[in-house]
């Protein structure tokens, strides 16, 4: 059976704080995270790829697929670091939303519904992003990115986290 | 927008090439082409020491992948790991040639001479990224010229090193000096007429491996006389 991965970028949000809250007390069932901290939507693709992969294996660290996207996205093995480091604050105005498995897309337009904010293509998460940051947050050297683009390296090291001892 | 990505990560795999410990498989993943290693099962290892060599070696393959790139020399991108497949999905390195149909096609065009002096800057790139590579402990462990691409125009010199499937991490000249050793023996049979090609390789080699370059080459002299097995006497 084929898992699905859907991705939302809202922008211009006001109720960071309530679509928080409805997806910490299971409104709706999905992974919020930090425009600032993606780069690319693929970056997205990878962490919760690796997610569900480790999912349906049996293996994953935190309690469900969605904390999983976001642990998978950080580079720390601190569950906690990796949520307030890629996971959504409540001052923010813009958020990724990413919903595994929703096949008939009934999560998705109730976050719709919920986000008082702009629907803005995933793509347009380029314009959010903070690279300075992320390089020193998946410590990239500047030596790396003479022969690697920022995209590649941060996607090396999600899909290589498990194998990491750096 | 609503961005869905329904189709499956892998969409037909197609069988490219199959060495002795894996099959390459060529496809997609979400989108971007992606080349597939699958380490298949050796029926004459016991199942238990199949498993954990297995998993070993997909381990130290991406860690070394990620080690190299940290450094700045360029690896293919590592999308996904399956361990229960015994697969890594990764960046198919596009409109690339290896080092090894370069230097075959610079050789059949041009007399020996000229081929050596179109070859000297290639010479110089591979013994500067093996220098770094040995300088920060990455032992390559099959280091041919089918496993150096070249991206793009040859003349930009864009090598991307792959296969790290015996590659380990290792302090040793011995390891260093033998890695040069299989390099060596490899440049030798393949290509005719590439002593000097080798030697411009291991110039620049020591120029980027300052720590270790004078033990290392001592040592590929050693090797160089007793094969790459050291004699277990003793």
């Amino acid at each position: 059976m084929d898992s699905t991965i859907s991705l939302a970028l809202f922008r211009n949000v006001e109720n960071a704080k309530e679509v928080r809250q409805n997806v910490m007390n299971g409104t709706f069932e999905a992974a919020l995270l930090k425009p600032s901290m993606i780069c690319d939507p693929f970056q997205v693709i990878v962490a919760a790829n690796r997610a569900i992969h480790l999912n349906r294996q049996n293996k994953m660290i935190t309690k469900n697929v969605h904390s999983e996207i976001l642990f998978c996205l950080s580079p720390t093995k601190n569950i906690s670091d990796s949520f307030r480091k890629f996971g959504l604050a409540d001052n923010e105005t813009s958020v990724m939303v990413v919903v595994a498995d929703d096949i008939d897309g009934s999560t998705m337009s109730a976050i719709c519904k919920c986000v008082k904010g702009e629907l803005s293509d995933a793509q347009d998460v380029i314009h959010l992003t903070e690279t300075k940051l992320i390089q020193k947050i998946y410590k990239i050297p500047d030596e790396e990115l003479v022969v690697s683009k920022l995209l590649d390296s941060i996607v090396s090291r999600i899909s290589s986290k498990d194998v990491l001892t750096l | 927008m609503e961005d869905e990505s329904r189709n499956s990560i892998a969409t037909m795999p197609v069988l490219m090439k199959q060495g002795a410990e894996a099959k390459l498989y060529k496809s997609t993943f979400y989108g971007k082409p992606c080349i597939i290693k699958e380490r298949f099962t050796k029926c004459y290892r016991h199942p238990s020491l199949d498993k954990s060599l297995t998993a070993h070696r997909i381990k130290s393959e991406v860690r070394a992948l990620l080690r190299c790139r940290m450094n700045g020399i360029c690896t293919p991108t590592v999308y996904f790991t399956n361990m229960e497949n015994s697969s890594i999905y990764m960046e198919e390195i596009e409109d690339a040639q290896t080092v090894r149909e370069y230097i075959q096609h610079v050789q059949a065009n041009e007399n020996s001479d000229t081929a050596n002096n179109i070859l000297k800057p290639l010479g110089v790139k591979v013994g500067e990224i093996l220098g770094i590579m040995h300088s920060n402990n990455i032992v390559h462990g099959d280091l041919t010229t089918s496993n150096m691409l070249l991206r793009g125009n040859p003349a930009g010199l864009d090598v991307v090193i792959i296969d790290f499937g015996l590659s380990h991490f290792e302090n040793f000249a011995e390891e260093k000096g033998v890695d040069l050793y299989v390099l060596e023996r490899a440049i030798l049979s393949t290509h005719p007429n590439t002593e000097d090609f080798f030697q411009t390789i291991l110039d620049s080699y020591k120029k980027y491996n300052l720590k270790s370059s004078v033990e290392v080459v001592a040592k590929l002299d050693e090797v160089r006389l007793r094969g790459r097995k050291r004699t277990m006497v003793g």
